[in-house]
């Protein structure tokens, strides 16, 4: 394979990888990473295995390339999509990340589960709502005929103020896990995305 | 006779570890330094850290780091034709990253310094055993 066309197949391979960017995002990353590699052959005892070497596996370049961009996205972005897929690429990091995306997932499903529970009450009004009995405090959905006959000690109170009851709940639980997530990653933010090697001269203490 | 100090591998490797987790923590502070004289090509920032501060970094890291920094404000790039017959992306700090570097650098000096006065017995016991 010519020296070109190592080039080309390295490029077009981090281009691949970048997806999820706009396409004048991508074609600027990669045309940055072509003016190293020229910049770097035009220096004396370069080759182009070394210099691709150097910048390490197209797809890992790529990958520094979204973690840290989709990080940055989501301290901004109040959509729990761009936030749970910031914690899932973060969760691929470590211990921390992983609790992260624990935190992430049970906060958004509460609140998702609250914000169902309110659209659910006017199509089975008799089946959703906030049930008390014996030993017994919770918001569901209850379907099939538990709750017929013989008549239940379990019973439902909140008729349809359950509807802005769950809205407010589940408004609440998305907004507080949305804002948890941003601090710990902005807590945290050195180590989120993947960085490289970083070396030390050898025999040399920098700091 | 001087005392033989024996370190084995697993200290040595648990040193070096440590060690590139720090380095990695600066990282943001030295890039944002690199650039504090003006407007630099991601080649000569990593010459930059290299020649001045050490740090040594893979090559494909610096530019995602730059990437990110620029998303997030603190430095902004520009595409220049070059006398070298292929045009650079060079980079320069916004104000909101001079902002950032000379809060960096504040805090830095203020925890080296504190951290200098703990560890200067170290350092001087270190001193003695090798001198014996």
């Amino acid at each position: 394979m010519t020296s070109d066309a190592q080039i080309n197949d390295y490029l077009s391979r981090l281009r691949k990888s970048l997806s999820g960017m706009t396409i004048s995002e991508r074609e600027d990353i990669v045309e940055e990473i072509r003016m190293h590699v020229r910049e770097r052959l035009g220096e004396s005892q370069a080759n182009v295995e070394s210099i691709l070497a150097g910048l390490g596996p197209a797809d890992e370049l790529a990958e520094q390339y979204r973690t840290g961009l989709l990080v940055q996205r989501a301290q901004k972005s109040i959509s729990p999509l761009v936030i749970l897929r910031a914690a899932l690429r973060w969760a691929t990091t470590g211990v921390e990340g992983f609790l992260v995306f624990c935190v992430a997932l049970v906060g958004y499903v509460t609140g998702g589960s609250f914000l169902l529970l309110a659209l659910m009450k006017p199509f089975f009004p008799e089946n959703a709502g906030l049930w008390v009995g014996p030993g017994q405090f919770n918001f569901s959905l209850r379907m099939g005929a538990t709750m017929t006959n013989p008549p239940s000690p379990v019973h439902e109170v909140l008729g349809w103020w359950l509807i802005p009851v769950c809205l407010v709940l589940g408004s609440l639980s998305l907004a507080l896990t949305t804002k948890l997530l941003q601090f710990l990653m902005r807590r945290f933010r050195w180590k989120v995305p993947r960085i490289g090697a970083v070396h030390a001269r050898p025999a040399t203490m920098a700091f | 006779m001087a005392k033989q100090v024996s370190i084995t591998a697993n200290e040595l490797e648990t040193t070096d570890r440590w060690e590139a987790q720090m380095r990695k923590g600066c990282l943001e502070m030295a890039v944002l330094a690199s650039l504090w004289r003006g407007r630099l090509y991601g080649l000569e920032i990593l010459r930059v850290l290299e020649r001045d501060s050490q740090l040594v970094l893979a090559e494909g890291t610096i530019y995602p780091i730059l990437n990110r920094l620029r998303a997030e404000g603190l430095v902004q790039s520009e595409w220049v034709e070059a006398e070298a017959g292929h045009p650079r992306k060079y980079y320069q700090l916004t104000s909101a990253g001079r902002e950032r570097a000379t809060l960096m650098a504040k805090t830095w000096t203020q925890f080296s310094a504190g951290l200098g006065c703990l560890i200067e017995p170290v350092l001087k016991r270190e001193e003695v055993e090798q001198s014996l």
